[in-house]
């Protein structure tokens, strides 16, 4: 609301500018292609849901409407493929001698064990942390341990009390899935986690994650409660053994739980649905003979959170469980990518094919667009290029971010070219990691552009509406993408792909389980980490952070960029204050931040 | 065109710039009050500097290392509507400096094509880059550096100036008729001594010197205008075509200053007294103020500054970033700026571009404290 007076300056200034250029990319502009995909009835897209499949339809409308046809060989636009849409326990079980315990109170499968049923002495193991050899750090929880065939007990998390740099270590090594593989390869049968009574969520089962990895542990893992785990160590104290545990000393070793024997059976019940990509081409007006990949591929996904059931909502309060319609995740980018479609139709000239493809899946882990590459229904080395759009409907202050720039050494001259008139304030990214389907193409080898105005204060909660989208400079970003590929269009030759290398500091999240109530601007640019909102009544704000902040120290930790904090942020403890450097305008301040337990 | 200062000093900027220090904490002017819509204008290639402006403003003449097989610096045309970009030079060796003649389009610009190492310096510096290895760039001051313009009309190129040393830094006159540029020919020519000799090895720039000729010169007819021990270079012609505003280097190199003068060299006045590295000055369209680079607020940290034609008042702050700002030119209708800046992150200057707010800068003037005398020596 605050916003409004900013909003219709944006718009006149934009709409003034516009007078000068060039008539616009698009007749019909993006704003009824937003307002429909993000329209209640669609119900916030979720994929598999009606409301999906709705969206599919209307889009496949218009892709007609605009002259795309079914790719060759295909009777129509849509392109159905099955995914795990969720898992929760199917009734696991644990007994140790006359103890029975079960699901969901004191036993639940992890989201990636394997069904079974496992009888076998009982092992602890410590934290269950094996850190590479390779590291050349020398932490082995198994290293005096023999755990073939047995079932091994381990704690959640690393060492509480470790010095910082022992557990910016062992963090990396404590992811769950990390773990049951640890003990899979040493021969175990079984995996069963603990939550220490010195940790965050003490004695709590581990709620079950969405999984959509098909590749299971091998072998069943649980997480079991304090009460089970106390079972387990009869008179032992589990506090007492995790307090040795705590100093991160390595040669504190595991210990078999004498005469005990598990029995455990696990089952997660996998629910499959059904999304689908809507996938549409417009041909090239000559004969392809003679041009070098003579096909380009245009795309964005349309599906959302649904009603934000799926753990990716970030709604509080009343909003929890209404419709997250994702105006600008991603309407917006369903949109550009209709307008870019519409603009090449008109055009007269085109000496590749153009794929306008539209996928379903993203939100749960790139799947749709990973369904097109792993069966592509064409040649994917005969793509010049992919074109990305993810959430490009808040612009401000003519920001632009185009990532996944270092896939071609084309690009920096066609950005150059289509920018001096285009006129964006662009940041270029090299790194064509990111968390979109542009980085499914990057992996396929085909040179790729994402286009963003990044995120902000509604992401993934269902503020995100149609009424705050900038369409003008959305409809700018769609004529400037069209520039880009009308010179690729024109032209014999195809961009040369480049392997970026992955950095190894790919933001992770899943040593991190502090809550700081932080939103980063991941498309911002800025030394430090530039804070696009803070979480209402979240740490942060209760530290007086606020938009517009970029955090340059936390906890003693110097930060430079999204990496760094997420790195520092394993490291923080809930409940300890630190103190956090950060910047406002020219002025450097502090504060001290609490963080608080995630879930 | 500063194209030398640019050259030398920006590598050591930025590595010491990586470390945290603080940007200054000045309160209340801001860069938007000066600078609008501010964009990166420049993408490709390694790094680019000195966009000049066609008379129209409809073209941008640049300096950007991004010619395939080359790692030095080639100059292209950029037009502005269209966002084609051409280069001008002749793709092999070094070049710099370029300019756009307002009458004819021509285009200016200092080159080394000629030497017949170009190919073997090209392929050295390839390697050393590709060892991994970063020169501590100090620009070299080619003497085979000699000045050359392209035909608007033919496309053909005619070399202007055939004298050892570096001849560079040029620019045009606002009629088209006169080039003024920079050279250390001195340093080349009759019997050094000793101490003249060793100040050739170590710093070439020390004879750097302004000179004016015709612009249909063949390289007879030049005329130098300054004497004084240490480097003057980067001169422009006023917008009345007048005067002429340069920078000049004390007899060390470290302290540079803006002067301006007559065509002829008399009335050689100092415009700005910082006691710092002041330079790359260019005048406003307009004629009431000119824009210039300077480090006074830290060695590592250029910005653009303003300062009234006749350097009365104290001059204003104009960018407020990290890094690398200057080498600012405002288009011919004054409502636009082009400067060369590494705020985009990274080691290597682009240029950007912005609307310029010529009215606050007239009001920022107006109300400007007159000149301090610099402290010399503080703020190094």
């Amino acid at each position: 609301m605050k916003k409004a007076p900013i909003f219709v300056l944006l718009a006149l200034s934009v709409a003034a500018l516009s007078a000068q250029a060039p008539a616009p990319a698009t007749a019909t502009g993006t704003r009824a292609y937003v307002e429909t995909l993000a329209s209640d009835r669609f119900a916030g897209r979720e994929a598999g849901s009606t409301g999906e499949q709705q969206a599919g339809d209307y889009i496949a409308a218009q892709l007609a409407r605009i002259g795309a046809r079914p790719l060759p060989g295909r009777q129509d636009v849509f392109m159905s493929f099955d995914f795990t849409a969720g898992s929760r326990d199917g009734g696991s079980q644990l007994s140790s001698g006359s103890q029975r315990f079960s699901a969901p109170a004191d036993v639940v499968a992890l989201s990636f064990s394997d069904d079974g049923t496992v009888s076998a002495p009982a092992v602890f193991a410590g934290y269950g942390i094996v850190v590479p050899e390779a590291q050349n750090f020398g932490y082995d929880s198994y290293a005096t341990l023999d755990v073939k065939d047995k079932a091994v007990v381990v704690l959640r998390y690393f060492p509480e009390d470790a010095d910082k740099e022992t557990k910016s270590i062992l963090a990396r090594y404590s992811d769950l899935r990390y773990k049951a593989l640890a003990a899979r390869q040493r021969g175990a049968k079984a995996l069963l986690v603990v939550t220490g009574p010195r940790s965050p969520n003490a004695g709590q089962t581990v709620p079950i994650t969405f999984d959509t990895a098909l590749a299971g542990s091998g072998i069943p893992a649980a997480s079991i409660s304090g009460k089970a785990a106390a079972a387990l160590f009869g008179s032992r104290s589990i506090e007492a053994v995790q307090k040795e545990l705590d100093s991160g000393n390595p040669h504190v070793a595991g210990f078999a739980l004498d005469g005990v024997t598990v029995e455990l059976s696990t089952k997660l019940v996998r629910e499959k649905r059904t999304a689908r990509n809507v996938v549409a081409f417009l041909p090239a007006t000559s004969p392809v003979t003679g041009v070098q990949k003579p096909w380009i591929v245009v795309g964005a996904h349309y599906d959302h959170l649904g009603l934000g059931r799926n753990g990716n909502s970030l709604a509080s309060g009343a909003d929890v469980g209404k419709p997250h319609v994702g105006a600008d995740d991603n309407a917006s980018g369903s949109a550009a990518v209709l307008a870019v479609a519409e603009s090449f139709a008109h055009r007269p000239m085109r000496r590749r094919n153009l794929v306008v493809a539209l996928w379903s899946a993203e939100e749960i882990g790139l799947i749709g667009s990973n369904m097109f590459v792993n069966a592509p229904p064409i040649p994917l080395d005969q793509v010049a290029a992919y074109f990305n759009f993810d959430m490009v409907g808040r612009m401000q202050d003519n920001k632009l971010a185009v990532q996944a720039t270092g896939s071609s050494t084309t690009w920096a001259s066609l950005i150059e070219r289509a920018n001096v008139a285009a006129g964006f304030n662009l940041n270029l990214q090299p790194d064509p990691y990111q968390p979109t389907d542009v980085a499914t193409f990057n992996q396929a080898s085909v040179p790729s552009l994402n286009f963003t105005t990044g995120a902000h204060l509604d992401y993934h909660k269902p503020s995100d509406t149609p009424d705050k989208i900038n369409y003008e400079d959305l409809d700018r970003i769609a004529e400037f993408a069209t520039t880009i590929a009308a010179r690729l269009m024109e032209s014999d030759q195809a961009p040369q792909f480049v392997k970026v290398e992955q950095s190894s500091q790919t933001v992770n999240r899943t040593g991190v389980r502090v809550f700081t109530g932080t939103v980063p601007d991941y498309a911002a640019d800025a030394k430090g980490l530039l804070l696009s909102g803070v979480i209402g009544g979240g740490p942060a704000e209760q530290a007086g952070l606020q938009k517009g902040d970029v955090i340059i120290e936390i906890a003693g930790q110097t930060i430079a960029n999204i990496y760094d904090y997420t790195y520092a942020l394993e490291l923080l403890k809930i409940g300890e204050p630190v103190k956090v450097v950060y910047t406002r305008g020219s002025e450097r301040r502090e504060t001290t931040l609490t963080p608080a337990a995630r879930r | 065109m500063t194209q030398t200062l640019r050259r030398s000093w920006l590598p050591l900027v930025l590595v010491l710039s990586s470390l945290p220090l603080l940007a200054q904490q000045s309160s209340a002017p801001k860069e938007s009050d000066f600078l609008s819509r501010i964009r990166r204008l420049t993408v490709e290639g390694r790094r680019a500097g000195e966009g000049y402006w066609g008379p129209d403003g409809q073209r941008l003449v640049f300096q950007s290392e991004r010619e395939p097989g080359n790692p030095f610096y080639q100059i292209y045309l950029m037009d502005m509507a269209s966002g084609d970009v051409s280069r001008v030079s002749p793709g092999m060796g070094k070049t710099t400096c370029s300019f756009i003649n307002p009458q004819t389009g021509d285009v200016l610009f200092a080159s080394t094509h000629h030497d017949p190492r170009s190919k073997q310096l090209q392929d050295e510096e390839l390697q050393l880059r590709s060892s991994g290895q970063e020169r501590r760039y100090s620009w070299d001051y080619d003497p085979e550096m000699e000045l050359y313009v392209r035909s608007a009309k033919t496309g053909t190129l005619r070399r202007l100036t055939n004298m050892r040393g570096y001849d560079a830094e040029a620019s045009y006159s606002p009629d088209g008729q006169w080039i003024v540029f920079s050279s250390t020919r001195t340093g080349y020519e009759g019997q050094l001594s000793a101490a003249q000799q060793k100040q050739l090895e170590t710093d070439p720039s020390y004879f750097g010197e302004i000179y004016i000729m015709r612009a249909d010169a063949d390289g007879s007819g030049v005329r130098r205008l300054t004497t004084v021990p240490g480097y003057d270079g980067g001169p422009f012609f006023s917008p009345d075509g007048k005067r002429i505003i340069w920078r000049r280097f004390d007899e060390r190199g470290v302290i540079a200053d803006v002067w301006t003068m007559n065509l002829d060299g008399t009335d050689q006045r100092q415009i700005t007294d910082f006691g710092a590295m002041s330079w790359a000055p260019y005048i406003h369209p307009s004629g009431r103020y000119i824009l210039f680079a300077s480090n006074k607020l830290g060695f590592e940290n250029f910005e653009v500054f303003l300062v009234d034609i006749d350097g009365t008042k104290e001059p204003i702050r104009v960018t407020y970033s990290d890094g690398f700002d200057g080498l600012p030119v405002p288009s011919p209708d004054g409502t636009r700026l082009a400067w060369t800046s590494s705020r985009g992150g990274g080691r290597e200057g682009q240029i950007y571009l912005a609307q310029w707010n010529h009215q606050h800068a007239l009001d920022a003037l107006a109300a400007a404290p007159p000149k301090q005398k610099a402290t010399k020596g503080s703020g190094q």
